[in-house]
């Protein structure tokens, strides 16, 4: 077993499968919150641009200094208590120009929650209704403050979300592109990993059916196989996942139904050769019954073909599973890969060339196929060591 | 061409078209709900609900309602489409040359480069030309199709604006048969580009390992004694030897690329039967769903039929127990 461990795709099979399991319980939030500004770019990308700001404003004047371009979102929120005779003034200082955010009177507590992309708050501060009102809010680098007037005790959070976030960005709903990729590879992993079980399952017994019994059994079987493999099999996956609703079991059900065709093949031609071999024939003349033959000397002799038939079919399911969900037709709750692209391609990352958005998933994919078809060529050759120098035919 | 194997090969052709038509139909019977339940609106009267159910048939007994559907699918008759209301042949129709045109272009390109490209490789055996070809082809075929034609998307359509960011035709078209044409193979330039990038290697790889070996032929051998130039002794004689088994592989690449087709008209938004079918997919719009993928299984089949034929007419050695499997 340890032997195994010296090709290096199977140390990274295992090393996937342990950040898809286990790297999303260290992540806390779940992926679907937002957490910072639409289309925000990779933490490392520029650092002129801003990073994500949040302060706590407990005092009556709290000043910072602005070194960098404005914010993607100005937002102030929280509770202010004061005397109800009493005027509050929540002023916005600027190095320019000072904006009066909001002016209270006549009750003990006050709710804050103004958003810089309102209609209102941009109103209120006569502000130009179309266009971002952090420009007007962060003119120029500098320092710059909020003052509270009047207060007894306020705890109101100010709230800068930056064109920065995160380690690869976020999405067009402000939603951090690291952590759905993290969560991605779970999804990728059970949708592929179980179908093509179930797709190997399937491709099993219908190839030892068709192998041992022949006949019209056989040819009926086979006949199938061809037709399965001459029908395009996108479309008719995407009629499916049409038909039959989103979810992630329906999509494995549905995937694994147009995967089991070449399984089924390669264990008929095992069963045809094996079948005919001189202690097959001895198994029968004591008298050994049909299940007895196919369960303790057919099943166990297909296994290796099974196991590199599992490993090397996991790409194509993983990349069908891909495709269909690039087209939107998978559960939108659901996070995976393909749905960050089909939302990537659907949402504006084009137009905003937002390349964090489309790399990561891609390029995961990708890695995670090579990882199986690896492993899967690497099972083979141990199966069938000839197939070893096959890099020179 | 022998008889009884051309016989053989149009009976194969019906089997799965009927096995097409049969499974169309049963998946839109199995399915949840009946296939007006999208349209029917629960502010709708009896009466109208049971007229709709007669306009679309859904009150005759199942074995009718299967002649009905299996006349309407030979007659290309498939109703009115849910969404637009409008007849689905004719949409289909309109829609039909633009995927044609992007299947069969990109096929021959992807197989020209590819076929070229294997020749060149098996040719020099063990030089910097075969590892490129083998990495490439390598490289080609185990991406996501559709991740590529993003990338090259996000690359050629945005970053350097050279080609379109989406749809076949500029908005508004230009005037002028031949500025429609040339707009026309503009947007399509980056679709068959793309897809010709992800089929070449598949083809290189193939022809290569194919070539290489009759390359060791005794009767290359020969032409080579003969004193035949290099070109003639590949193209006249080790070519028209692997030309049977690469027309296998064109027959056998047909689904692939009809897939492929489908996923490229999304990602670049083109007007084709594969956004057709998706719109009507994610619409619940059955009858067009239906007629679209029985169009795309008949262009699969239709093209794999025309692949046996040719088969058949290029190897002599094609018999009847030779196409058993």
């Amino acid at each position: 077993m340890i032997s195994l461990l010296k090709r290096k795709s199977i140390i990274a099979f295992i090393a996937i499968c342990f950040i898809g399991a286990f790297l999303p319980m260290l992540l806390d939030g779940h992926p679907a919150d937002t957490v910072g500004a639409p289309f925000a770019r990779p933490i490392f990308w520029n650092s002129n641009l801003p990073a994500l700001v949040e302060m706590d404003i407990s005092t009556k004047e709290t000043s910072f200094e602005w070194r960098k371009n404005p914010p993607a979102i100005f937002s102030l929120s929280g509770t202010v208590k004061a005397n109800p005779t009493s005027e509050v003034k929540i002023v916005w200082h600027t190095p320019n120009k000072d904006f009066v955010l909001a002016t209270l009177i006549g009750q003990s507590l006050y709710w804050i929650n103004m958003d810089g992309r309102d209609m209102i708050f941009k109103q209120a501060l006569n502000l130009p209704l179309i266009g971002k009102s952090v420009e007007a809010l962060f003119p120029s680098k500098g320092k710059y403050s909020i003052t509270i007037d009047g207060a007894e005790n306020c705890e109101l959070k100010l709230y800068l979300p930056g064109q920065r976030q995160g380690l690869l960005g976020t999405d067009q709903r402000g939603r951090d592109v690291f952590r759905m990729l993290i969560y991605g590879i779970r999804t990728s992993l059970i949708v592929g990993i179980s179908a093509t079980i179930i797709a190997c399952i399937l491709g099993l017994g219908f190839g030892l059916i068709a192998g041992y019994t022949g006949g019209l059994t056989d040819a009926l079987i086979m006949r199938t196989v061809d037709i399965l493999l001459s029908i395009p099999t996108l479309p008719i996956l995407m009629v499916l996942a049409g038909i039959w609703g989103k979810g992630l079991w329906q999509l494995v059900l549905i995937l694994s139904i147009f995967s089991w065709m070449g399984t089924a093949r390669s264990v008929r031609s095992l069963v045809l050769t094996v079948r005919e071999s001189p202690w097959v024939e001895g198994l029968k003349a004591l008298g050994a019954k049909k299940s007895y033959i196919l369960r303790r000397h057919l099943v166990p002799e297909t296994a290796p073909i099974l196991l590199a038939n599992i490993a090397l079919g996991v790409p194509g399911v993983i990349l069908s599973e891909a495709a269909l969900a690039f087209l939107g037709l998978s559960d939108p709750r659901l996070i995976s890969w393909g749905r960050m692209l089909h939302e990537a391609h659907a949402f504006g990352a084009f137009t905003e060339g937002a390349w964090w958005l489309l790399l990561p998933p891609g390029i995961g994919i990708v890695i995670l196929c090579l990882i199986f078809m690896d492993t899967g060529r690497y099972l083979e050759e141990l199966i069938d060591p000839r197939l070893g120098s096959g890099k020179n035919v | 061409m022998n008889r009884k194997w051309l016989i053989r090969r149009i009976l194969s052709s019906l089997g799965v078209l009927a096995a097409v038509l049969v499974l169309n139909f049963v998946l839109f019977r199995i399915m949840p709900g009946d296939a007006i339940s999208t349209i029917i609106d629960p502010s709708f009267s009896p009466e109208a609900k049971a007229l709709l159910r007669e306009l679309y048939g859904l009150d005759k007994p199942m074995l009718e309602q299967f002649f009905i559907y299996m006349k309407q699918m030979l007659t290309f008759n498939f109703g009115l489409s849910f969404l637009s209301r409008r007849p689905v042949w004719q949409e289909l129709l309109s829609r039909l040359p633009s995927t044609l045109i992007l299947m069969s272009v990109s096929m021959v390109l992807s197989s020209i480069l590819g076929i070229w490209l294997g020749i060149k490789a098996a040719l020099n055996r063990g030089k910097f030309v075969e590892t490129l070809v083998l990495r490439l082809g390598a490289v080609a075929t185990s991406f996501p199709g559709f991740f590529v034609q993003l990338v090259l998307l996000m690359l050629l359509a945005r970053t350097f604006a050279i080609f379109p960011l989406r749809g076949s035709l500029s908005v508004p078209p230009p005037t002028g048969t031949f500025a429609i044409i040339l707009d026309y193979a503009w947007h399509m330039t980056l679709p068959v580009l793309s897809l010709t990038l992800m089929g070449f290697g598949g083809w290189a790889l193939y022809v290569r390992n194919l070539m290489v070996r009759v390359l060791g032929e005794d009767y290359v051998l020969m032409a080579r004694a003969r004193g035949l130039t290099e070109k003639r002794i590949v193209y006249g004689h080790a070519f028209r030897t692997i030309l049977p088994p690469i027309l296998t592989i064109l027959l056998m690449s047909v689904p692939g690329l009809v897939s492929g087709a489908v996923i490229t008209e999304s990602v670049f938004s083109l007007y084709g039967v594969g956004t057709f079918l998706l719109e009507a997919v994610s619409g619940h719009d059955y009858p067009s769903a239906g007629a679209a993928f029985y169009l795309l299984a008949l262009i699969t089949i239709i093209s794999n039929f025309f692949a046996d034929i040719v088969y058949g007419l290029v190897d002599p050695r094609v018999r009847i127990e030779g196409r058993n499997r």
